[in-house]
């Protein structure tokens, strides 16, 4: 699984998609940075990583997984992949830790704005850490979200747009029902940033995960057959 | 070794493959053979685990490749169709990244790497990114996927196709190589390659196979007649007589007529019947003086066609037949 991780996070450097995702988070980061700190002379960085979260992830979720499997596929590559001793599930999970990496990255980039927060006044760093935390199981289940719709397609606009959809979607569902509010994975993420590591968010983010990883393994091992 | 046992894959009402079973034994380089759409890459997608057969089992080197499949694929060494690659990469990224895949052990891959890179000649390049290379070079370097890790069986999938005609005699010299060390089955539609290379070869058709032997049987078996290429002199012009003097001659046929006075004729006898000798003792006596005399070999391209055509009558008698109940 180890050289899936090491291959598939090169390749997001060796193309412009890591810069271009690593940007567009900072740069949503910095406008909210300045909406809920600089502008209101606030140091309370908790909706900071909310906002990012509900509105980044929209845009950096499928820039990060529209090619996970539709280019592979349209390149054939998937041959090679698919034909080498390492199961399917490695392969899904190598590609899903890759992209986690990249939002990795940002996130010990956005230490930047407690240090600049710190500058002004003694703030505690727990609540940052738990943003964090929060923030890569709600990457996990939006990205989980872009592998199943990148394994369903061999374009990647296609998967981008499905990807996009799916998520903007969910955050509208609960006004049409309670039930469905469970599918928004934004609604997982409100205790994190004020420091509080709830179990029900947690449960939520990682079963919503599996359900989908899930979905896109079943995908790609029914390639197999209906290929 | 390699146990294809009645493979059958379907799509929908489509069947692809139906119901092929061949065994490779070990060292044997075989060619699989037939037009397009015959069911070469399926057959071949199928050996190497890619795509699961609807029917039928197969095995590689005793493993069975959809219950033992890890062991199975790291049996084998795979160069898909259209040469799939990371364009991205650098040549010896792609082979350490194919490497590590084939779990080849870390201790071992650097100096793995660099043997395969050799044995394909692309210790040049392989600092080049992909994308940067030439056909020839990315079929070498797709080839070099396959190499790497030693698998003892390979697959080349069409390993030619693209190539100008230096590159294919580099590509085809290699894969003799390789013939001596790996078990390899190579699909081509390129005839003269495949019975220059191959020890067997596997035709198929329409998803079946027609025939399995050696180039030369094939070629033998599908001959029907005995033809002459000769080239003589003729000044007073008793080629045309020479039907009735040798009697087993069942046409005789002017093909070409040289600037330098000499004709080349065509003569077909029969399958069994070898008119050289009779020829040469004939012609002398008539005034007419042989330049050449040579067999018309037949190739496994007449082959070929022969067997396709031949499935395919069969199959037109079959459902006219049925659209007559």
């Amino acid at each position: 699984m180890w050289a899936i991780i090491k291959k598939e996070f090169k390749s997001y450097f060796l193309s412009p998609i890591g810069y271009v995702v690593v940007g567009i988070l900072l740069l949503v980061f910095s406008i909210f940075f300045y909406l809920t700190s600089v502008q209101v002379g606030s140091v309370d960085l908790s909706s900071l990583y909310y906002y990012v979260a509900l509105y980044g992830l929209i845009i950096a979720a499928p820039i990060l997984t529209m090619r996970m499997f539709a280019e592979e596929r349209k390149n054939g590559t998937e041959q090679l992949i698919l034909t080498a001793p390492i199961s399917i599930t490695k392969v899904v999970f190598g590609k899903l830790i890759a992209a986690l990496g990249v939002i990795v990255i940002t996130l010990l980039l956005s230490f930047g704005y407690y240090a600049i927060v710190c500058f002004f006044a003694k703030t505690s760093v727990i609540p940052i850490l738990t943003s964090m935390l929060g923030f890569l199981l709600i990457s996990t289940a939006a990205i989980s979200v872009g592998m199943l719709a990148s394994s369903i397609t061999e374009n990647q606009i296609i998967a981008a747009i499905i990807t996009i959809a799916f998520l903007i979607m969910s955050i509208f569902l609960e006004n049409i029902n309670e039930l469905l509010a469970n599918l928004s994975i934004i609604n997982f993420y409100e205790k994190f940033p004020s420091g509080v590591i709830s179990f029900t968010e947690v449960a939520g983010l990682i079963s919503f995960s599996i359900v989908f990883i899930g979905l896109t393994i079943i995908v790609m091992q029914r390639r197999k057959i209906s290929h | 070794m390699i146990e294809v046992k009645n493979v059958t894959k379907k799509y929908g009402n489509f069947t692809a493959v139906d119901c092929i079973s061949f065994t490779v034994k070990d060292g044997e380089i075989v060619g699989l053979l037939g037009p397009n759409g015959a069911g070469k890459s399926t057959t071949m997608n199928m050996l190497t685990g890619f795509i699961e057969p609807t029917e039928g089992t197969i095995n590689v080197n005793g493993y069975d490749i959809m219950k033992k499949t890890k062991k199975a694929k790291k049996q084998i060494g795979y160069m898909p169709e259209n040469v799939p690659l990371y364009m991205e990469l650098t040549v010896k990224e792609f082979v350490s990244y194919m490497a590590e895949l084939k779990l080849v052990q870390r201790a071992k891959r650097k100096e793995e790497v660099q043997n395969v890179l050799k044995e394909t000649g692309l210790e040049e390049v392989q600092n080049k990114l992909i994308r940067n290379l030439s056909r020839g070079y990315k079929q070498r370097v797709s080839m070099a996927g396959a190499l790497v890790g030693n698998p003892e069986v390979l697959i080349l999938d069409e390993p030619t196709v693209g190539l100008d005609p230096k590159q294919i005699i580099e590509i085809r010299n290699l894969v003799k190589k390789l013939g001596k060390k790996h078990t390899v089955i190579l699909s081509s539609h390129i005839l003269s390659e495949i019975s220059q290379i191959c020890e067997r070869v596997i035709i198929l058709n329409k998803g079946k196979i027609v025939a399995i032997d050696t180039p030369q049987t094939l070629e033998e078996k599908t001959k029907e007649k005995n033809i002459l290429l000769l080239t003589v002199e003729d000044k007073e012009e008793k080629m045309s007589y020479l039907q009735n003097k040798i009697k087993d001659i069942q046409k005789l046929e002017m093909i070409k007529d040289n600037e330098d006075g000499t004709k080349q004729y065509q003569i077909i006898s029969d399958r069994e019947i070898d008119l050289r000798k009779t020829l040469f003792e004939v012609l002398p006596k008539e005034g007419i003086t042989i330049f050449e005399l040579k067999k018309a070999e037949t190739t496994l391209e007449d082959a070929f066609i022969k067997l396709v055509n031949q499935t395919e009558k069969k199959e037109e008698k079959k459902t006219k037949k049925g659209g007559k109940k």
